[in-house]
């Protein structure tokens, strides 16, 4: 499903690449939950975002069902992909559902009206993470648990295949870090999405990831 | 927020337009009413005074909290509107430059040329601020340095019109310091016919971008993989405020407070963050706003007319700020 080959990730600055990580190459398919691994700063992020479309390759590629990534349109990949960042979100009335609703942008029309199908999706991506009688609550009032069952629940009501995680369990405690992997992995295994979870916390994933991508220094890459 | 509630408050605040709009018409100096018997004299009043006044209350309301809400949720920060960013002294420094310096520009003209001019040069000055700004957003992460740059740009823009006033002599400086109090009785119907449908024209082109102002909400990184392209989007917003401002600040000066108080009370009032109801209700109530405000400076005195600036500033203000302090919830 997503396939990375020789890839190059880095920066570019007034047209000079600045390698962060080379050499890359993994395959992955649907149902599976990846864990990419390794230390803060040896290029994560920067290998999440190529994958994402939003920071093009260096040198090789990231291919998606057969296609460049380069190659998708922006909406035809926001039906493909969806992600979820570490930044928190909120403010201006903005509600759990409105976040989840978001999640249908791709499909709907220009004045953002949902159909009554949409609501529907809503609503079950809403009651698939549990998180149903918050649906009209403020997301700044949630707890940081809370507030990443919405951001997932966004990616379920995306309706894509492939659902990319960047550090998504920063701001959680203990029980709602293991509770997110337990939720992640079912969503695998039940609905044979590919999931892409980054941590520097191997113990945490160990057990909930069914394969691994470890990145070290010096363009090192382990794969499980 | 439910269809339901939606058509309820935007039939309301239809209402609340609507009769400060014909209480407006209403009063000043003479009440209307008073002038039935007198038909030349009614209809003197009517559409050469208090109609282009009321008009342009409405169109300039309704644009500048457009403005504000568009640049808010742009920058995701209640902060951010026409005034604070320094559009609008981009826009009173470019007219200021215009009829103080270029000698040729007459601003106190009732012909509509004079205005057109001015016009122009006030969209060209709200533009090059925004995309000073523009630019900036695009170095730094921070919401805050953008703001704190459209505070010092406010100054240094504020500077040099001091400086052009400073040189200026007293005749002009005279006409440039009316202007720039803000008023909304310099229009006349000419003017409107014009400028009527062109801010309505910008004003529906708005509502093109309910979607992508909706994903823009969460943040820049989800938008885009929403599919939205942010950068276009930028541009879009900066396009249609700059015009508005430009052309609002071109007709009544600039106008404090509307652009960025209104949509923080709108958000107050009305839970909700769908653009389509926002944007409805802060157009509404922006025009319910400079209403009001006219309204009171009518009242006030029926010797001399208050620039609207004074009460919008002085009766806003603490209304923004009782409503904050009585929100538990934030409203950016």
């Amino acid at each position: 499903m997503i396939a990375l080959r020789n890839l190059q990730i880095g920066y570019r600055q007034r047209k000079k690449a600045i390698p962060v990580f080379s050499g890359l190459n993994a395959e992955f398919g649907a149902g599976e939950l990846v864990g990419l691994m390794g230390d803060n700063g040896v290029g994560k992020s920067t290998l999440l975002k190529t994958i994402t479309g939003t920071l093009p390759a260096l040198s090789g590629g990231v291919w998606l069902n057969g296609k460049n990534i380069g190659a998708y349109t922006a909406s035809e990949l926001a039906q493909q992909l969806s992600i979820v960042v570490t930044e928190r979100i909120g403010g201006f009335n903005l509600t759990a559902r409105d976040v989840v609703a978001s999640g249908r942008i791709p499909y709907i029309n220009v004045f953002g009206k949902l159909s009554p199908a949409d609501e529907a999706i809503v609503a079950q991506s809403l009651e698939q993470m549990g998180i149903a009688a918050l649906g009209d609550k403020a997301v700044d009032e949630l707890s940081d648990g809370q507030r990443q069952k919405v951001m997932i629940a966004k990616s379920l009501a995306q309706q894509t295949p492939v659902i990319i995680l960047d550090e998504p369990t920063a701001f959680l405690d203990y029980n709602s870090k293991h509770q997110l992997f337990r939720i992640l992995k079912a969503l695998c295994e039940e609905q044979q999405k590919l999931i892409i979870v980054s941590s520097h916390d191997l113990d945490l994933m160990k057990p909930y990831i069914h394969r691994s991508l470890t990145m070290e220094e010096g363009n090192v890459m382990r794969l499980t | 927020m439910l269809r339901s509630r939606f058509i309820l408050i935007t039939c309301s605040l239809l209402t609340l337009v609507l009769a400060l709009a014909l209480a407006d018409l209403s009063f000043g100096s003479i009440s209307l009413w008073s002038l039935q018997g007198d038909e030349v004299m009614f209809s003197t009043i009517l559409y050469d005074i208090r109609l282009p006044k009321t008009l342009t209350c409405i169109l300039a309301g309704s644009g500048l909290a457009m403005c504000g809400l568009l640049l808010q949720s742009l920058f995701r920060n209640p902060l951010a509107g026409p005034y604070v960013l320094g559009v609008s002294s981009g826009a009173s420094l470019f007219v200021a430059l215009a009829t103080m310096v270029l000698t040729s520009v007459n601003i106190s003209g009732v012909f509509f040329a004079g205005k057109a001019i001015i016009a122009v040069y006030s969209i060209a000055g709200a533009f090059f601020v925004t995309l000073i700004i523009l630019a900036i957003s695009r170095k730094t992460k921070s919401n805050v340095t953008i703001l704190l740059v459209g505070l010092m740009l406010s100054q240094i823009l504020g500077a040099a019109q001091g400086l052009i006033e400073y040189l200026s002599n007293a005749d002009k400086l005279k006409t440039f310091v009316m202007w720039s109090m803000g008023s909304v009785g310099s229009t006349t119907l000419s003017d409107l016919a014009v400028i009527g449908p062109l801010t309505a024209i910008i004003l529906l082109t708005a509502f093109f971008l309910v979607k992508p102002m909706n994903a823009i909400l969460l943040n820049e990184q989800y938008a885009r993989n929403l599919g939205i392209n942010v950068n276009r989007l930028r541009l879009q917003v900066i396009t249609i405020t700059s015009l508005l401002v430009g052309i609002i600040t071109a007709f009544c000066g600039p106008i404090a407070f509307v652009g960025i108080s209104v949509p923080i009370a709108s958000r107050l009032f009305f839970k909700t963050a769908h653009h389509l109801h926002q944007m409805v209700f802060c157009m509404l109530l922006g025009a319910s706003v400079l209403l009001a405000a006219d309204l009171i400076c009518q009242l006030i005195s029926t010797q001399f007319t208050l620039p609207v600036n004074t009460v919008t500033t002085l009766i806003g203000s603490p209304v923004v700020i009782y409503l904050l302090f009585k929100s538990k919830l934030s409203i950016g």
